[in-house]
């Protein structure tokens, strides 16, 4: 399993960002301008293909931090 | 899951015609959406799109489409014994569009013409509507309309096109292969919830609001939620794939072409990837043609594939899938068939 320095590496390819940012386990969520549907579909595929594990948009609506998408890895 | 076999049945042709309208995914969207506009484009990999004018709507897309394909096919009109048109863009609510475009075409009063209501996945279950009335020898010629008109100037994944398909009895053609599907559980996930009998369209739907990106939209618009039609795209597709692969006594080798729905390219890559399959056998029309929901199989096939059909036979899977939920796939060969140029009207 991957730390979760190694996910946030892989959660910012997944949002695409417009702008380098910088992001810990414990960002919110909701300070991201880009954490929106596009961002969500880029995350279930990145669970997907890098995890194996299917997510749906309503377990990321239930995330508040970086820490807590992490979590959903299992 | 339902799964099933065709003989006698014959792809004869098939015509893909869209709007000449051509709209920009980032130049014509409203400069305040431009730069999040970029990223989007990036992301579902559509950079144009077609649109129809004012005036113009799906059936007269599928019209020209059926014109040109009739000609090219040079058959008679009094030989077509059924018309079927898959869309969720109807001139009317009632009646059947199909039954308007019968005698719009000319067709005799004999032909058989009914609308089904099908988007994304319209193809395949088209195919078999049309291919099992043939298969019996029933119905010797047919004609199977797809297509729809979901563009907006605003919204940035649909595009605008009709295709007509030609089907005929022949005993000596290649089975056809199909897998089909459906789960209603998901009927919220892409839905145009006013206008029908459960919310007849009111006064309330014709108040717009203004959204987070200064956009004015209205309440009876399109809802499209897109990470549950990503999960259920990426999970169920490659699985119905493999299914019918296996149902047909098929690998991936012996396919020539897997035409898939033109979703977004985030969906579709991922599919793609899921099955193993190389880029080169999985055309792709999503940046010059976007989302033309039902239609998007026969697009790519026009504009990508065209001169590998006309040149050779060809064995195609076509998979579609999205609204409903509904998904449906098929195996089919195509050879000696007529494929007119892209219409542009």
């Amino acid at each position: 399993m991957d730390t979760l320095e190694q996910f946030v590496e892989k959660f910012k390819n997944a949002v695409d960002f417009q702008d380098q940012v910088e992001l810990t386990g414990d960002t919110n969520l909701k300070a991201l301008a880009e954490w929106d549907s596009l961002a969500a579909l880029g995350v279930i595929i990145m669970f997907d293909m890098e995890y194996g594990k299917a997510i749906t948009g309503k377990d990321l609506v239930g995330c508040q931090l970086v820490s807590d998408v992490y979590k959903l890895i299992g | 899951m339902a799964q099933a076999t065709l003989r006698n049945v014959r792809y004869a042709g098939m015509a893909t015609c869209v709007p000449k309208r051509v709209l920009s995914n980032v130049d014509d969207c409203p400069p305040q959406m431009r730069s999040a506009r970029e990223r989007v484009v990036r992301n579902i990999g559509i950079e144009t799109r077609r649109i129809c004018s004012e005036w113009q709507y799906f059936s007269d897309l599928a019209f020209d489409a059926t014109e040109r394909l009739l000609a090219e096919l040079e058959w008679e009109r009094d030989e077509i014994d059924a018309l079927i048109v898959v869309t969720q863009s109807p001139d009317y609510l009632i009646p059947a569009t199909a039954i308007i475009l019968q005698d719009r075409l000319k067709l005799k009063h004999t032909t058989i013409a009914f609308d089904v209501n099908l988007g994304c996945s319209a193809y395949a279950f088209g195919l078999h509507v049309l291919g099992s009335m043939i298969s019996s020898g029933g119905i010797k010629k047919g004609l199977l309309l797809v297509g729809d008109k979901s563009a907006s100037v605003i919204e940035p994944l649909f595009s605008d096109a009709g295709t007509a398909t030609a089907l005929e009895y022949d005993p000596d053609a290649p089975p056809m292969y199909f897998d089909l599907n459906s789960d209603g559980s998901g009927y919220q996930a892409i839905m145009l919830p006013a206008g029908g009998h459960r919310e007849p369209f009111a006064a309330q739907h014709m108040i717009p609001t203004k959204d987070d990106d200064g956009i004015w939209r209205y309440p009876g618009a399109l809802v499209l939620d897109g990470p549950a039609v990503l999960s259920f795209s990426t999970q169920r597709v490659p699985h119905a794939v493999r299914a019918l692969l296996d149902y047909a006594g098929c690998g991936i080798d012996d396919i020539d072409y897997f035409i898939f729905h033109q979703a977004n390219r985030m969906i579709n890559e991922t599919i793609r990837k899921k099955l193993g399959l190389p880029v080169e056998k999985v055309p792709s029309t999503l940046q010059d043609f976007g989302n033309t929901s039902g239609a998007s199989l026969p697009v790519t096939m026009t504009a990508r594939i065209r001169d590998a059909l006309l040149a050779k036979k060809n064995r195609v899977l076509m998979s579609g899938f999205g609204i409903g939920l509904s998904w449906g796939s098929c195996i089919v060969d195509i050879e000696n068939a007529v494929f007119p140029e892209l219409i542009i009207s």
